[in-house]
């Protein structure tokens, strides 16, 4: 039993599925860029707090005048240009979870527009190669989920991060890794692989 | 429909507001996928959005909690049955606007990042389905947000809706998760039974300082800081405090004994400064306390030694010296043991107060038990006031221990089968056999008496009647004894020839009074350490104060305590018990550790109706004190000073019995041996001039004896023959010289 609308539904979400594989090999691609300018920021970090403890004036260098806090603003404008340079990934990530929310929010509208023809029969209705609407809609909901929380994570941490709290700045690099999530990006790759037979059914 | 049962939920649902379902209870609710629901559970509802299960079964929900009443904060329902129609869809539409309270985990997130949070907020709120005043839980993020209260929702349709990327979101308040936990809590405790007066002064002492900041600074004082509660275990101290912070609102900052000491030199004050810090770090929010429960384990007397404790105490010391005026938190301390604290911990300045709550009076005995019988299903025939008058020497924990062994009765009662579900006067008198007075319980002296009437004791009219005027008439007539301004006697003292049954008639007066008795011997009082008698005796009356009315005896006072004049050393132990018995029978006042409740100086009514309220009153002004009440039969001992009015106030003889008293003697003796006919025990009382009380037992004892030997174990009475023969080989204990040494009266 198939009919218009459920076939329709399926087809948009067998295009939601494909942006998603899109998506997501693009949001690794992203977040690989980002792992060593994090790595960068903790060591700019440590080198600040490094400067702050040291006493320059028992050292050969001290022939220098201002070294400390020449030495200092260096180290901040790298800072700040490795900053600049997150931010500019973050709106890469931004863009990813846009396009896989709006995939998202356009395929419900969609159910929501058919909600009549559909019952929920029709809706949880599986074939070995073809799982149900509501499977599917479950699944996006999730993956969806997944990108929204990472990113926000992600935001959070870059916006609690201030310059001059150096031990905050510090352990950055650590709990940018500490968010990685590797079980549910399994999920999102098993969901996918579930539904290989599905996508390639044109 | 059938009913479901409701089980946890599955890992990869959560965060995701899911409700699962079977497809068929959702059909049959007309429900299409992701339509929202509000489901009512115990302690609140919350909002989910339907979706089919996957395995499809019915029977099942997992419920995702993102949505729901504040109540289900603290509690998350878990293994329950609901009904399906008990499940409400309601209508979603989306929102213009909304107003929200955020809740963070830690003060500095509350401090620093402040202007991320509406970004943030707007983001995390995405795509949930909300209702007004709901809470909606964020945890699953891993921010510092963790949760966000709806207070207002526009256009308020029903009060659901859902929020969307157009709709705009106001921060209107950020608070700590812990501070709306706290004032979340408010209303659900039980009030306080008796300790009114020092809840209202320590809440002054909270408000105070946030009502009128500016008033007390326009005054130039500063509001005080630390209050030291001193009391007996069991009066309600730790939840006095709770309660107090409950009702004005403020964070608690407990510490626990335990908790802050620490295994490496030095950990233990890192700790305690840390408490400190999160008590500062509290009060900018609103009131805060920071309670140290058990303060003498922790921060004891600072001795010669270098204890971990010293540093402990001189840190703490420091730490509260460095408070600042504008740091707005209040230090509580409880103790039980006010005298091992260290003496600088008690200026002003630092505890600047000191609380001290007594046992309960029988007033606030009253009020808790009232308290406590609230939510019990209380027997009308229970009366209050009398329950509380046999209760003396109870603290509240104490009385809710009773109040739930008398509960546990009833219910065993009822397992019985006897049909209706009540607690009854019976069932709390069978509690109090089980459940004694904490005051008492490592007291000295305590005794169980076996219980004596008056009549069992043969003669002696005049001299019962006198013990009945100085013990059980202050405690029945209260009103009588104000009316005529008496007070109750301090000390009684029986005296009189050995054998003559002065012990009995103290068990017979304690049995009739049905107060707290307690019965002290040389031999708990006397340890070869200098001091510790004295110590002993002070404490055993401390304790006896108590628990008033009681009734403190001392028998064979002369050997126990001793005169200060006829003794060989002058600085015997005897005779330093003699000056600790003096001072504590009629010293120059109290230890102020010892304080009861509020001092009551009653005017008696004249002649006007009294009712049950001044009756209690009047029982209570009366009945405060510990009465001695001494036994002795060489009253030419005893020390002038403790004969005195004020100290003993009765000094009565009890005199050997005479004709007719020894005939009731033998009469009382004889009621249970099977004596012929012809025993005429006029005849025997007449005969026996000069036999004590023991004697005259004694003789009844042996003439059965002979009977039994005469008669080869087959005796069936006792004949007036064995009776004559047995007086014939007995002689008197008693002297007509010892006698007349009596009669002059000692005092």
């Amino acid at each position: 039993m198939s009919t218009p609308a459920v076939s329709c539904l399926r087809e948009a979400l067998r295009r939601s599925f494909v942006t998603l594989e899109k998506q997501r090999s693009v949001w690794r691609s992203v977040l690989a860029e980002c792992s060593p300018l994090m790595d960068s920021l903790g060591n700019l970090a440590e080198q600040m707090s490094a400067l702050s403890r040291v006493q320059l004036s028992d050292t050969p260098l001290r022939v220098f005048p201002e070294l400390r806090e020449r030495l200092r603003f260096k180290l901040l404008q790298a800072a700040d240009s490795v900053l600049e340079n997150m931010s500019c990934k973050m709106t890469g990530l931004q863009a990813v979870r846009d396009a896989i929310s709006n995939q998202v929010s356009a395929i419900l509208q969609l159910y929501e527009q058919n909600s009549d023809a559909l019952d929920l029969l029709a809706v949880t209705e599986r074939s070995a190669t073809v799982p149900s609407v509501a499977d599917m809609l479950e699944w996006l909901q999730d993956a969806e989920r997944f990108y929204r929380q990472q990113f926000l994570q992600r935001k959070a941490l870059l916006q609690t991060l201030r310059l001059d709290d150096l031990p905050l700045l510090e352990s950055a690099p650590r709990r940018w890794k500490s968010l990685e999530s590797p079980s549910s990006d399994q999920r999102i790759r098993d969901t996918l692989c579930k539904l290989s037979f599905f996508m390639e059914s044109q | 429909m059938r009913s479901l049962r409701l089980v946890s939920v599955d890992p990869s649902d959560r965060g995701s507001q899911r409700l699962r379902l079977g497809p068929g209870l959702m059909s049959a609710l007309g429900l299409r996928l992701g339509s929202p629901l509000l489901v009512p559970v115990p302690g609140g509802s919350c909002l989910c959005t339907a979706w089919p299960r996957s395995d499809l079964t019915e029977d099942f929900l997992q419920m995702d909690l993102k949505c729901f009443s504040p109540g289900l904060m603290s509690q998350v329902p878990s293994q329950l049955i609901l009904d399906p129609s008990q499940l409400r869809p309601v209508p979603c539409p989306k929102l213009k606007a909304v107003s929200v309270t955020v809740l963070v985990q830690s003060p500095d997130f509350r401090r620093t990042s402040a202007r991320v949070v509406h970004e943030l907020v707007k983001e995390l709120l995405k795509g949930v389905s909300v209702h007004q005043g709901f809470v909606v839980n964020l945890e699953d993020y891993e921010t510092q947000i963790r949760y966000v209260v709806l207070d207002h929702l526009s256009p308020d349709s029903g009060g659901s809706g859902l929020i969307t990327s157009k709709t705009s979101v106001e921060v209107s308040k950020v608070q700590t998760v812990r501070l709306y936990k706290s004032q979340l809590q408010d209303q659900q405790t039980p009030p306080l039974g008796g300790l009114e007066e020092v809840r209202t002064s320590l809440r002054d002492m909270l408000q105070l300082p946030l009502l009128y900041p500016n008033t007390l600074r326009s005054l130039g004082v500063s509001c005080p800081r630390g209050v030291l509660l001193i009391g007996p275990p069991g009066v309600g101290k730790t939840l006095l405090v709770q309660k107090v912070v409950q009702e004005v609102g403020a964070v608690l900052v407990v510490v626990r004994g335990p908790a802050i000491v620490g295994s490496r030199p030095g950990e233990s004050e890192e700790t305690l400064r840390a408490v400190f810090e999160r008590a500062q770090s509290a009060a900018e929010e609103g009131p805060c306390v920071l309670f140290l429960d058990e303060l003498d384990s922790l921060f004891p007397r600072r001795s010669g030694s270098s204890a971990p404790e010293t540093r402990l105490v001189a840190q703490l010391l420091t730490l509260m010296d460095g408070m600042d005026r504008s740091d707005r938190f209040l230090i509580v301390g409880a103790t039980n043991r006010a005298d091992s604290l260290d003496p600088a911990l008690r200026r002003p300045g630092r505890f600047d107060r000191e609380v001290i709550i007594g046992a309960p009076t029988l007033q606030q005995r009253r009020s808790i038990l009232s308290v406590l019988c609230q939510k019990m299903p209380v027997g009308p025939g229970l009366d209050l006031a009398e329950l509380s008058q046999i209760t003396a020497g109870y603290v509240g924990a104490d009385l809710s221990a009773l109040c739930r062994e008398a509960a546990m009765n009833a219910v065993r009662e009822n397992v019985k089968g006897s049909g209706h579900q009540q607690v009854d006067l019976k069932h709390f008198l069978e509690a109090l056999k089980s459940v004694r007075p904490s005051c008492l319980r490592s007291s000295l002296g305590r005794t169980e008496i076996f219980p004596l009437l008056w009549e069992q004791i043969g003669g002696l009219e005049e001299v019962k009647l006198k013990l009945r005027q100085s013990i059980e008439w202050p405690l029945r007539h209260p009103e009588a004894f104000v009316r005529l301004g008496l007070s109750r006697p301090r000390g009684v003292l029986l005296y009189g020839p050995p054998g003559c049954a002065k012990t009995t008639l103290v068990r017979a007066a304690a049995t009739s009074a049905g107060c707290a008795f307690l019965s002290i011997s040389g031999a708990e009082l006397y340890s070869p350490y200098v001091g510790d008698s004295e110590k002993a005796l002070a404490q055993l009356f401390a304790q006896a104060r108590a628990c008033a009315p009681c009734i403190l005896f001392l028998d064979e006072i002369d050997s126990l305590i001793g005169s200060r004049s006829n003794t060989q050393s002058p600085n015997g132990v005897q005779t330093r018990l003699l000056s600790v018995l003096l001072n504590e029978m009629d010293g120059i006042g109290l230890k102020t550790l010892e304080r009861r409740g509020t001092e009551k100086i009653l005017q008696a009514g004249g002649g006007e109706e009294l009712h049950k309220q001044d009756e209690l009153d009047l029982q209570e002004v009366c009945n405060k004190d510990v009465m001695v009440v001494a036994a002795t039969n060489r009253p030419e001992c005893l020390d002038s000073a403790l004969l005195r009015p004020g100290r003993v106030d009765h000094i009565i003889y009890v005199p050997p019995p005479d004709l007719q008293a020894r005939r009731s003697v033998l009469q009382v003796r004889t009621s249970s041996m099977p004596v012929d006919a012809d025993v005429c025990l006029m005849e025997l009382a007449a005969q026996t001039e000069l036999y004590s009380g023991a004697d005259l037992e004694n003789l009844c004892k042996e003439a059965a004896l002979l009977a039994l030997l005469e008669e080869n174990m087959e005796a069936s009475s006792i004949k007036r023959s064995h009776f004559l023969r047995c007086l014939s080989k007995m002689s008197p204990s008693l002297s007509a010289q010892q006698i007349k040494a009596y009669l002059t009266p000692p005092r």
